[in-house]
């Protein structure tokens, strides 16, 4: 039930942003859900689970989109390292700072696609594309106060916790 | 014999040289690139019918309470008809103009799927399932796909003229970039008022301003002697290849020249309203057609 449910939730991230956010975006810019998905993910793993399942929701994105293979597996790797560091250092308990984290990750990770981007050629203004990862990061950061209780509930007590065999 | 141990040297290569790898790739797999997908390909095909329907009670849902949530916007809609209304009924010339304007739009609009260049073509129609999966380009994903005979760089047209093109396919969806994005152009031309036609690229704005204004622009450059005014039609001249000659474009908004006082801007607003698309037609163009 627990892997369902995250499968369920990778390719929600996945179809949402072009669909329902898409009549929730500011100017154009909406949520990255799968970087949020993620950041949640690394925050409740060890920092090597963390970085796989960056990777793979970061395969599962660059096939999906089609194009820039490997951007989003670089990425969300990058951005699943970055959320277990500084999980071990700040409180998962404590939701503003978890909201901070969000924010200063997914900037990061936005930044990262940024300069990905602008390295093969997409062109775009500072000013914009500094526009676009701050409402990106800002947008995720936002997202928190709605899913991450939740969220952080559902992986100690819920659906998503994980249970060892011998307790199935 | 001991355990072979790894040394963080070999560690650090090997980093290096899959981060290289990933670097190549992501150069070689831009848009419009032709690598197989068929991890993608199945991906959109589960994914599509949940896209599909999400996107239309979105829409539907927008359309049904779109004066509820753009109050304002809707009332000074109200007031800008209004006063356009006032000027139309006081300007006669203004009214004669416009006239012949929409004459001249209905006149392309009941002769635009039977043009000779249109004509020899195949058109499906499409539906559109998601829109910009990411804020870094102006697409558009439509319900057909290769199984269709849908390929990349088929035309996108809808009721009044040129959307854009198809840049990926899978099996069952297509990935449309935007006239409006400005990494395609489009080769076109201008008629004016006698009937000469002025060649030029447009261009999108989208990257050029600000990519984040969802309406986007169009613009092409011109001599300053060229005869090109406001209101001109925009047409694909059908060079290049992608796209059949005479679809239209949009409508010249504005003027400005350039400071160097050598060339003139002209400021293009497509037909279609790219923002509120639900349905579009593909144009299916064999390479070289």
């Amino acid at each position: 039930m627990r892997y369902l449910l995250m499968l369920s939730m990778l390719l929600l991230s996945l179809i949402l942003p072009g669909t329902v956010f898409s009549f929730w975006s500011w100017d154009g810019i909406k949520p990255d859900l799968i970087m949020l998905f993620t950041i949640y993910m690394a925050l409740h793993h060890r920092p090597l689970y963390g970085a796989f399942w960056g990777l793979g929701a970061g395969i599962l994105e660059d096939f999906y989109l089609g194009r820039h293979f490997g951007m989003y597996s670089l990425t969300l790797t990058g951005v699943a390292l970055l959320s277990s560091w500084l999980a071990q250092r700040w409180n998962r308990e404590n939701f503003p700072l978890i909201t901070l984290l969000v924010f200063l990750v997914t900037f990061a990770g936005q930044v990262f696609v940024a300069f990905l981007s602008l390295g093969v050629g997409v062109q775009w203004t500072i000013n914009d594309a500094l526009r676009l990862i701050t409402g990106v990061a800002l947008y995720n950061a936002i997202l928190v106060p709605v899913s991450y209780p939740w969220i952080h509930h559902s992986f100690g007590k819920g659906w998503l916790k994980y249970r060892p065999k011998y307790e199935r | 014999m001991g355990k072979r141990r790894v040394s963080a040297t070999g560690i650090t290569v090997l980093v290096f040289f899959l981060i290289l790898g990933v670097l190549v790739s992501i150069r070689l797999t831009g848009v419009g690139n032709h690598f197989p997908n068929p991890v993608g390909g199945a991906l959109q095909r589960v994914l599509s019918p949940v896209e599909g329907v999400v996107l239309q009670v979105g829409n539907g849902i927008r359309n049904n309470t779109r004066a509820i949530w753009n109050f304002r916007t809707v009332e000074a809609e109200n007031q800008a008809l209004k006063q356009k209304v006032e000027q139309l009924t006081g300007d006669n010339i203004e009214l004669k103009e416009q006239v012949l304007a929409g004459m001249r739009f209905n006149a392309l609009d009941q002769g635009f799927f039977n043009s000779p260049t249109l004509s020899k073509y195949t058109k499906a129609g499409a539906s559109i399932i998601n829109r910009n999966p990411t804020a870094w380009y102006q697409t558009i994903t439509l319900n057909r796909g290769s199984q269709d005979g849908v390929a990349v760089n088929n035309p996108i047209i809808a009721q009044y003229g040129l959307v854009g093109k198809v840049v990926a396919v899978t099996p069952s969806t297509s990935e449309v970039l935007l006239l409006t994005d400005g990494e395609g152009q489009v080769s076109a031309l201008i008629r004016g008022s006698t009937g000469t036609a002025t060649f030029g690229i447009v261009r999108g704005t989208f990257k050029r301003t600000s990519r984040l204004d969802a309406d986007g622009n169009l613009q092409m450059l011109f001599r300053r002697e060229d005869n090109v005014n406001i209101g001109d039609l925009v047409l694909t001249s059908g060079f290049g290849g992608v796209y059949p000659k005479d679809v239209p474009i949009g409508k010249v908004e504005q003027i400005q020249l350039e400071p160097s006082g050598l060339l003139k801007t002209a400021y293009i607003k497509p037909l279609e309203d790219l923002e509120s698309l639900e349905e579009v037609y593909i144009v299916k163009k064999a390479e070289g057609q």
